[in-house]
């Protein structure tokens, strides 16, 4: 069991994080583009043998998304776009490997994350976001490096099964 | 649990950067101990390590220590080797090992916020010798954790 609304829902609150740094004025272009992108991608049909890369593809997103609130000065307006493209895109197709539309509802709050964290960045307490940021780094790669390491993970059938 | 409290307690005593710095450095470095667990790379005995960064944490504390940047970042990226590599023995197995390392992660950060959010009694009157009192606490603990590891 790796899928359900857990992936979908860090993702989007690693871009919650990125967009926390972002203009305020592209904030909500990149909400709505993020979300059509994962309504669109969560259509998709992913056969069993993708499983593993789309999950690689998430965990890379979310771990890129979380180290850009250490860009100085914050990132730009089309980073942030394609950003929020590219996560929802992913967001969508993990959906659509492991999970269903309703998880993507469950999950799709968790870009809110970008009101009270441009809330801390206005007001010099950026380094909250910082903080929370490096965490959501810390479980992607833990996440992602799931899938490299010499075991049969506990998601996965073994000859006990 | 204790020395999850007490990284955050020890940032809070040496300021900044520290106190924004070792939350960071803990989860980090423990992500790489929980790599290695996950890859198989032997490790000294895991327990005697927790055992003891509860014992120097504590002692830390106790003692005032105002170490430099650089020695604190070590001390504690040492020990969230260990604690890491104790979390990646362990997570392969999970049925749903995003859940636990979201789980694991999150915790450990929250234990450290714990930590600072009492270490902010330094602000106050006889704050510091409350703190260091506890430190002496943690260092006692992480005393008989370790006499229980080497048992």
């Amino acid at each position: 069991m790796r899928g359900g609304a857990l992936p979908p829902a860090l993702l989007f609150a690693a871009l919650g994080m990125a967009l926390a740094f972002a203009p305020r004025r592209i904030i909500a272009p990149s909400l709505i583009l993020a979300l059509a992108a994962a309504i669109a991608a969560s259509f998709l049909r992913v056969a069993t043998t993708w499983e593993d890369p789309i999950f690689l593809g998430c965990w890379i997103s979310m771990v890129g998304a979380a180290a850009l609130v250490h860009l100085p000065g914050g990132p730009r307006s089309v980073w942030v776009l394609l950003l929020a493209l590219d996560c929802g895109l992913w967001a969508g197709a993990v959906i659509a490997a492991a999970g269903t539309r309703l998880d993507l509802a469950v999950a799709a709050p968790a870009l809110l994350v970008c009101i009270p964290g441009a809330w801390l960045v206005a007001t010099g307490r950026g380094i909250v976001v910082k903080v929370a940021a490096s965490w959501l780094i810390a479980i992607g790669i833990l996440a992602g490096g799931l899938q490299f390491a010499p075991v049969t993970p506990g998601y996965k059938p073994d000859h006990m099964d | 649990m204790l020395a999850m409290v007490s990284v955050g307690l020890w940032g809070a005593f040496l300021g900044r950067p520290l106190i924004v710095a070792l939350p960071v450095i803990f989860p980090t470095v423990m992500v790489v101990g929980a790599g290695l667990a996950m890859a198989g790379v032997p490790a000294p005995p895991t327990e005697i390590g927790i055992a003891f960064s509860v014992l120097l944490l504590g002692a830390a504390i106790a003692l005032a220590w105002r170490a430099p940047i650089w020695a604190a970042s070590l001390i504690v990226g040492v020990f969230a080797l260990f604690h890491g590599y104790a979390h990646g023995k362990e997570l392969p197995s999970a049925a749903d090992p995003v859940g636990y390392a979201v789980g694991f992660v999150l915790a450990t950060g929250m234990l450290h916020v714990c930590g600072i959010a009492i270490g902010l009694i330094n602000n106050r009157p006889g704050g510091v010798v409350l703190t260091r009192i506890m430190g002496g606490g943690v260092a006692t603990a992480g005393l008989f954790f370790l006499w229980l590891a080497l048992r």
